[in-house]
């Protein structure tokens, strides 16, 4: 019987307090990896739990890690919790209820990658959440589970809580970087890549809270078992956050694989009463749309991308019959349109374009063409911009244009 | 050396270069808006994309470090259509007000929608406003509308000038290039701006409306308003027969020179070109001559040399006294050196130029004289003009230049001058002091001549006449080679200088320092 690994606890009283936790076996896996396991044995049981990165790209963690060369420069962690795909809340239960389950994994990481400051970047509006994260922080410090040589293995570790100040964009690993040396958010040109030239110019490893939130279960119960929760190329469970037209809207937390039919009709609940299922766009926003036939998908990352999707954050919205898709797509355009940084010429001027066309259709002057127009311009963001940014918004954009063409057509 | 292919093309390419600098050097041209040798590749344009074998989506060239066995195609049917699809979206939200644009005819985006555009455009919605006069510094006058956020300009006050005033404000379609509160870009490099705004978002008050810059012809030079030597390129309009438009320089414009200038010159180098053309002399003068016969440039050697001989070995040593510049080139203070200091031994060579100035810590020099380093190579101990020594038995006089006016007053000058008996002056520039002459030779400048220039740092730079010398005007060393032949002393040696190039040559085989700066 597989079971809840990350939510286990969730419901407990003050879990967020340190003694709380650790009366739940809490910092045992930090214990454990200081004092019996070198970064190496570390490494291996990371890179064979087959930790995909829970931000939405799915890059193997311990192979992000391996990608950190060997430096005199100081190194860094930045763990992203600036949770900003439209639809995705499952990084704020994790810090808000079991913040310390982040800060463990943040020491067991860095102890493994040499890593002596870590930074959590949160979004701004996480404000509450960022405050809470400072306790737990100092809890930890005043346990000696941060600070100088944590618990007497000569490490030495110091975490900061930084929060943004609302942008999408800084979301993408590399405009996160801009944003915490105190820059405009943009993206920076890759290569190089943060492992080797991230934060001030130095190797930096930027994981997911989720991401990260799993390390100390992988050095508790080892790889295998990890492996088991979820598939074998893909350890581990995923939290997917279902909004929309649902019974229970919340998030739930279960093996990879699970289908999407079920996430929806039983753990969700099911539609609303007298609401039918149009779409589901299963793994935020950017993730192409999935017709209501489309549901028996399993939600993991390979079975996704066979159907054209991605499961990006596992950020599940549920659509229902009497919500227009034109304002789905108005809504869609308008995000992108509004969140594009700007930097690049695709990105900057086909979003806009684009929504200015969806405006124009939903205040009753489309024309013929126009549909034409934006699977045209969103091919052309489509692989030619800066950052993923582009893609994330071509991506829903021509699968909805696509998708549910004659509805669209219905509103010329 | 790394093995790529470029369409087809097997290229050597060095190894760790880009994509974009390989094609370049085999001279295939790959469109780039955002993309400037200064600066790291910032890969925001999205024009210089092309297609690589195993690369799944196309790949900036710009910014994509070559490998060996590379297979890149520049010009593929989806590299093409990349293209046009980035113009249309930059058009898009262009004002497409070129008529009125000072950068038509010189713009990037008008010549890459001309080379990859020439669609119909689809564009049906309503264009962003933003402000289209923003005066953002001396003469510099920002349009955000036709502005491509290629931020360039941005990144020269970032890395160039450190000065940064200027910053990218908003985002997605809203973003601008924009000043920040209460600053100005007033450094000495504001032109540079203007400059590499690929188009007409930047424009300079300097040249604004002046001229439709396809009747310009240019004409490479070196700067000589300082001793950096900065290369440029004189932009001017040579008379065009339907139009009603001055005949003089419209711009100055940096060309690139690592090991000089960059790819920057300073303000004072772009809009000082004011001195190419006013109060220029343009005749030869005589003053106070009776009886002589009408001189004319083929004849003043002549009668130069006439009069140089017709003094005693003794007379030619104390009675000649000299005034030189060092506004004179390699060659020409070369000559000047072999025909009176080794050949006639005169005794009495000064200097007047330009006083010291102020360096501004990067390419502006304090030494205002562009060639001061070469006449101390050359051998002229520097000395500024003493006027007691200098008329103290004199006979004949021959002043460079027009900077002796700038060290003493007319009074003082005239009343030295006046216990000479015979003055002869060379000198661009008609002012006050030339009547104090019996005759005035109207020179040619830098820009009009060919020769050779000594930097600050002891590079020596050759330069060919970029614009017509105005008049009757003639460059100094062929005067002087004139002279040297007419006066015999070494007439074997005067024989070879028929061109500057064979002079620097020359120096090269008799001064080490031009000898290895020659090589």
């Amino acid at each position: 019987m597989r079971e809840k690994v990350l939510t286990e606890h969730f419901g407990l009283e003050n879990l967020y307090k340190i003694d709380v936790y650790q009366k739940q076996g809490g910092y045992r896996a930090t214990e454990k990896a200081l004092e019996k396991m070198k970064p190496e044995d570390i490494l291996e049981q990371v890179k064979k739990a087959n930790l995909r990165g829970r931000g939405g790209a799915g890059f193997p963690a311990g192979v992000k890690w391996s990608f950190v060369p060997p430096t005199d420069k100081p190194k860094y962690l930045c763990v992203n919790a600036d949770e900003g795909e439209p639809g995705t809340f499952k990084d704020r239960y994790i810090m808000s209820h079991n913040p310390h389950m982040l800060i463990e994994g943040i020491i067991i990481t860095s102890f493994c990658v040499g890593i002596n400051s870590a930074y959590i970047y949160i979004r701004g509006e996480y404000e509450a959440i960022a405050l809470r994260l400072e306790q737990a922080i100092s809890e930890a410090y005043g346990k000696g589970f941060l600070g100088k040589n944590i618990l007497e293995s000569g490490f030495d570790l110091d975490v900061f809580v930084h929060r943004g100040a609302g942008a999408y964009i800084c979301g993408e690993e590399t405009a996160l970087l801009e944003s915490l040396e105190g820059k405009r958010g943009n993206p920076r040109l890759k290569p190089p890549f943060p492992a080797s030239v991230g934060l001030w110019q130095c190797p930096t490893v930027i994981n997911n809270v989720e991401t990260i939130s799993n390390i100390s279960h992988i050095i508790l119960n080892g790889a295998e078992w990890f492996v088991k929760q979820g598939l074998p190329k893909d350890g581990g469970t995923r939290i997917f956050g279902v909004s929309g037209m649902v019974k229970n809207p919340g998030i739930y937390e279960l093996p990879l694989g699970t289908r999407l039919k079920d996430i929806i009709f039983k753990h969700a609940g099911g539609m609303k009463e007298g609401k039918k299922l149009k779409a589901v766009i299963p793994g935020g926003m950017s993730a192409p749309i999935l017709t209501a036939d489309e549901i028996s998908i399993k939600m993991d990352f390979d079975s996704l991308v066979e159907v054209n999707s991605m499961l990006g954050s596992a950020a599940i919205i549920v659509i229902d019959d009497k919500t227009s898709i034109l304002d789905v797509l108005k809504v869609v355009t308008k995000f992108y349109s509004h969140e594009s940084c700007g930097q690049c010429t695709p990105c900057r001027i086909g979003n806009s374009w684009i929504n200015k066309i969806v405006k124009r259709i939903a205040e009753g002057e489309g024309k013929k063409e126009d549909i034409d127009s934006i699977l045209r311009l969103a091919s052309n963001i489509e692989g030619n911009t800066l950052c993923p940014l582009g893609d994330a918004a071509a991506m829903p954009i021509l699968s909805i244009t696509k998708k549910f063409r004659k509805e669209l057509e219905s509103h010329l | 050396m790394t093995k790529i292919l470029i369409n087809n093309e097997p290229l050597e390419a060095e190894e760790g270069t880009t994509v974009l600098k390989a094609a370049q050097r085999a001279g295939i041209h790959i469109p780039h808006l955002c993309y400037h040798a200064a600066f790291p590749p910032e890969g925001s344009c999205r024009m210089c994309l092309v297609e690589i074998e195993g690369f799944p989506q196309l790949e900036m060239a710009c910014s994509t470090v070559v490998k060996e066995d590379m297979k890149i195609s520049t010009n593929s049917e989806r590299v093409v259509e990349a293209r046009k699809a980035v113009l249309e979206f930059l058009l898009a939200e262009h004002p497409l007000d070129c008529p009125i644009c000072d950068k038509a005819g010189d713009c990037k985006l008008q010549d890459y929608y001309d080379e990859y555009g020439l669609f119909e455009s689809q564009f049906k919605e309503t264009k962003e406003k933003r402000e289209k006069k923003l005066k953002i510094g001396k003469t510099l006058i920002l349009d955000q509308e036709r502005c491509i956020l290629c931020t360039r300009c941005v990144r020269f006050l970032k890395e160039v000038t450190e000065t940064q005033v200027l910053g990218v404000f908003h985002r997605g379609v809203h973003s601008s290039v924009n000043i920040y509160d209460g600053a100005a870009v007033v450094d000495n490099y504001t032109g540079n701006l203007a400059e590499i705004c690929p188009v007409g978002a930047i424009t300079d008050e300097d040249f604004r409306f002046k001229i439709r810059s396809w009747f310009l012809k240019e004409g490479e030079s070196i700067c000589p308003l300082c001793s950096r030597g900065c290369n440029i390129m004189i932009e001017y309009h040579p008379g065009f027969p339907r139009f009603e438009v001055p005949k003089r320089v419209y711009r100055i414009k940096a060309r690139e020179n690592p090991e000089v200038n960059g790819f920057w010159i300073c303000d004072r180098g772009r809009y000082g070109y004011s001195y190419l053309g006013e109060g220029r002399a343009d005749q030869i003068i005589l003053n106070k001559i009776e009886g002589e016969n009408v001189l004319t440039w083929e004849n003043i050697s002549e009668f130069l040399g006439e009069k140089i001989k017709s003094l005693s070995s003794a007379k030619k040593a104390s009675g000649i006294a000299l005034i030189l510049h060092a506004w004179l080139s390699n060659e020409e203070l070369f000559l000047l050196h072999k025909i009176f200091k080794d050949d006639l031994k005169v005794e009495k060579i000064f200097f007047a130029d330009l006083p010291q100035g102020e360096a501004d810590g990067y390419l502006l020099t304090s030494e205002p004289n562009p060639n001061r380093r070469g006449a101390q190579e050359i051998g002229f101990d520097i000395k500024t003009v003493d006027l007691g020594a200098l008329a103290d038995g004199t006979d004949f006089l021959l002043v460079f230049g027009p900077f002796l006016s700038g060290l003493f007053s007319l009074k003082d000058l005239e009343d030295a001058l006046d216990k000479i008996k015979r003055k002869v002056l060379f000198s661009s520039y008609s002012n006050e002091m030339n009547s104090l002459f019996d005759i005035v030779v109207p020179v040619a400048l830098i820009a009009e001549k060919e020769g050779s220039l000594t930097n600050v740092d002891g590079i020596v730079q050759s330069f060919q006449p970029a614009l017509e010398p105005p008049g009757e005007s003639v460059p100094e060393w062929k005067a002087l080679s004139d002279l040297g032949r007419e006066l015999g002393t070494d007439s074997k040696f005067f024989e070879k200088f028929r061109s500057p190039e064979k002079i620097l040559s020359e120096m090269g085989k008799r001064i080490p320092f031009f000898k290895k700066r020659n090589d």
